[in-house]
């Protein structure tokens, strides 16, 4: 026997102790940053320790228009992944597609429609279908201040829009800059959304950004919110153009500006230099009668494949994003909450625990929404009319007549 | 032995054809192929993936309905007619200074050339830092004592479109200035020489004999800088992410964001097919000129 042929026999002697796993699964995603890696690396282990491969696609970028594309040429060419992580609508429109597979055994054995907060089914059924499990759930309208620039100006938490713009007003006439933020759409997309419901209620936003109800779209409360909008334009320094979210969070972390308008992704930047909630920063939602809660998921659909191994290995991934330790483990590295409302979150911090528990109430008083600029209420053609609008208006000099126009105008025109 | 020498001749004669035949594929495939279908596209009512049903021109009403698309229209015009003139005017009078005889030419050469080594990328990120009024121009003027001088056109959404014009020259006009100084060497010295004996200045041999002689220079300069402002896609995204607003919007970024972000596919072709047509009704005049000189010549 050649040394040739031996080498082979010996290559392929070590294929079989890789193939002892029960099957592979590939799955999409768009998480590339060191936080985000790290937790999905809980979810992986688990699913190993059942026996099956994990094999890793990330495709960062553009928010996961990115990924998107990759799915699509996949999908296309008759190959798609097992897994693939879903954003706002992507779940429910694949599904019509035809393409992801029906998890309802699965969820009807497990218990999942029970253990999840009944405004998410929208964006993990379609039809009778159960399409996606959901692993997390950020908080969008968070504010995060720096608790030293609030006790040395003495203001406390604002209860109402109107006492937040008159502490922001206070601030900046001691020098501070009140709002730090950027002028990307969504960021201003943030404040728009939580204007929307904590100044008229849930009742408002639904019918707005949910319903694009026209009445609702032209109406004087409307031009309220753009009135509102336009008070806060007046709390951000004129250097925001360009600036990135995070640098923001750093310009409150250092004490230059005293708030930012970010959903709990924020929470990560404050808690890496070392500080603490409460006691160092706050954490609070943003005013409302009614606290609400804007919500934004992460799940992963299974698309229909052929192979048995997969289809396994799928059952055992979607078990794995469901079992309430993994969810846990995953949302303590993220800084989001676990999607399922029974896990314990005494070990998580203060403001996790706040979200946990103003969650519980909203979903009670019905204040839980889905948040618009995520892509968790009106579909993307529809919510980017939203992010345009506000994003000009905020920029620029228009009056908020114009503003409510040209959003009537320009949802009508996608419709 | 006959047959043979027929088959190499035949070869001989089918292998330039044969060697271009795949890359000929591939261009009609990847290339026109995907533009018919872009078009196909057009004329549906696609939103999320393709459809393949009639919508007639609902997609260009549509198109012609949104506020953004008009920006954006009305922002490649400003740029692309701002960017040319201005790349073109400074990489001609920055050839002509160098062409002085002067000293360390080739040093200032490189130095002019570099930053076409650049990707827009690049260029966009540290123009958006120069031209923050926080960070930039106007903090170092203003720290220099000069504290009511304001440079925040990045920020007012009716200027913020001359920023991206600002950029695009600044990396661009070196790139004309070669190719100028190329032309330049190529004029004949005795042409010069004659007309400084018959008594005209500098001035007047610049503009009555060597600009004229350039002219297949502007040409080249002309066509491959409309290139550079169509896809100028890149420059935009880092420079000003399309904003204040959507006030720096361009075709290219409106296209797509409508057919990869916003469930707007129909739209985002439309989009694609009107820009084919903008470029389709400047370059085939301009071919059409081209090949019909070419045959009379």
């Amino acid at each position: 026997m050649s040394k040739f042929l031996a080498s082979l026999v010996a290559a392929t002697m070590l294929v079989p102790a890789a193939a002892r796993a029960e099957g592979t699964i590939e799955v999409l995603h768009h998480w590339v940053s060191q936080s985000e890696v790290d937790a999905l690396n809980v979810i992986r282990k688990d699913l190993e320790s059942k026996g099956f491969q994990w094999k890793d696609s990330a495709v960062g970028g553009m928010s996961g228009a990115n990924a998107q594309q990759a799915l699509r040429s996949r999908l296309t060419s008759g190959d798609p992944p097992g897994a693939m992580q879903f954003l706002g609508w992507e779940g429910p429109q694949w599904a019509e597609q035809g393409v992801v597979r029906d998890l309802n055994d699965l969820a009807e054995d497990g218990g999942w429609r029970e253990a999840l907060p009944p405004q998410l089914l929208t964006f993990v059924t379609s039809g009778d279908a159960f399409i996606a499990a959901p692993i997390n759930m950020h908080r969008q309208n968070w504010v995060w201040a720096n608790k030293k620039i609030f006790d040395e100006a003495g203001i406390a938490v604002p209860k109402t829009w109107a006492d937040l713009i008159a502490a922001g007003k206070k601030l900046k006439e001691k020098g501070i800059t009140p709002v730090a933020m950027g002028d990307e759409p969504w960021q201003i997309g943030i404040i728009f959304d939580a204007l929307l419901s904590d100044l008229y209620g849930p009742e408002f936003y639904r019918k707005v950004a949910i319903d694009l109800d026209p009445a609702a779209l032209n109406s004087a409360e409307m031009v309220k919110v753009f009135d509102t909008l336009r008070e806060v334009r007046g709390l951000v320094d004129d250097n925001f153009v360009g600036r990135d979210w995070a640098v923001a969070t750093g310009l409150v972390i250092n004490g230059e500006a005293a708030m930012q308008f970010m959903g709990d992704w924020a929470k990560g930047e404050f808690l890496a230099k070392g500080l603490k909630p409460n006691a160092d920063f706050y954490c609070f939602a943003t005013p409302a009668k009614v606290p609400t809660f804007q919500y934004v998921i992460d799940s992963f659909g299974m698309f229909t494949v052929k192979d048995e191994t997969v289809q396994n290995a799928q059952v055992a991934l979607a078990e794995t994003i469901m079992d309430p330790a993994v969810q846990k483990g995953f949302n303590l590295i993220k800084g989001s909450i676990p999607a399922r409302t029974d896990v314990s979150v005494d070990d998580f911090d203060d403001c996790a625990k706040l979200g946990f528990n103003e969650r519980a109430e909203a979903i009670k008083a019905g204040s839980m929404l889905g948040a618009m600029t995520h892509g968790f209420a009106a579909k993307p053609e529809f919510a980017s009319v939203f992010g345009d609008v506000a994003a000009q208006f905020f920029v620029g000099n228009m009056s908020s007549d114009d503003a409510v126009k040209m959003l009537v105008e320009g949802i009508d025109n996608a419709r | 032995m006959n047959a043979a020498k027929s088959f190499s001749s035949r070869l001989a004669g089918w292998l330039p054809r044969i060697v271009v035949a795949p890359s000929l594929l591939v261009v009609i495939v990847t290339v026109y192929l995907f533009i018919l279908w872009t078009g196909v596209i057009s004329f549906t009512s696609s939103r999320f993936v393709p459809v393949y049903d009639f919508a007639g021109l609902e997609q260009y009403v549509r198109l012609w309905a949104t506020p953004r698309w008009h920006t954006a229209v009305a922002n490649l015009f400003i740029f692309s007619a701002l960017f040319l003139f201005l790349s073109t005017g400074i990489g001609l009078l920055m050839a002509i200074l160098l062409d002085q005889n002067i000293r360390a030419e080739g040093f200032l050469r490189a130095v002019y050339l570099y930053p076409m080594a650049l990707s827009f990328i690049v260029t966009g990120t540290a123009w958006k830092w120069i031209m923050n009024p926080g960070l930039g121009i106007q903090k170092v003027i203003n720290e220099l004592g000069w504290t009511s001088f304001t440079f925040d056109w990045i920020t007012d959404p009716n200027m913020a479109i001359y920023t991206v014009v600002i950029a695009g020259v600044w990396q661009s006009s070196g790139f004309a200035m070669a190719i100028f100084l190329a032309g330049l060497r190529g004029i004949d010295n005795s042409v010069i020489k004659a007309a400084q004996i018959e008594g005209a200045g500098l001035p007047l041999i610049y503009r009555q004999i060597i600009i004229p002689m350039l002219r297949p220079a502007m040409l080249s300069v002309i066509v491959l800088l409309s290139y550079i402002a169509i896809k100028s896609f890149d420059l935009v995204l880092a420079l000003t992410n399309a904003g204040p607003g959507s006030a720096t919007e361009l075709p290219s970024t409106f296209m797509f964001s409508a057919t990869f972000r916003r469930n707007q596919m129909g739209v985002g072709a439309a989009s694609a097919v009107m820009m084919l047509m903008t470029v389709a009704a400047i370059i085939v005049p301009y071919l059409y000129s081209e090949l019909r000189e070419r045959n009379n010549g």
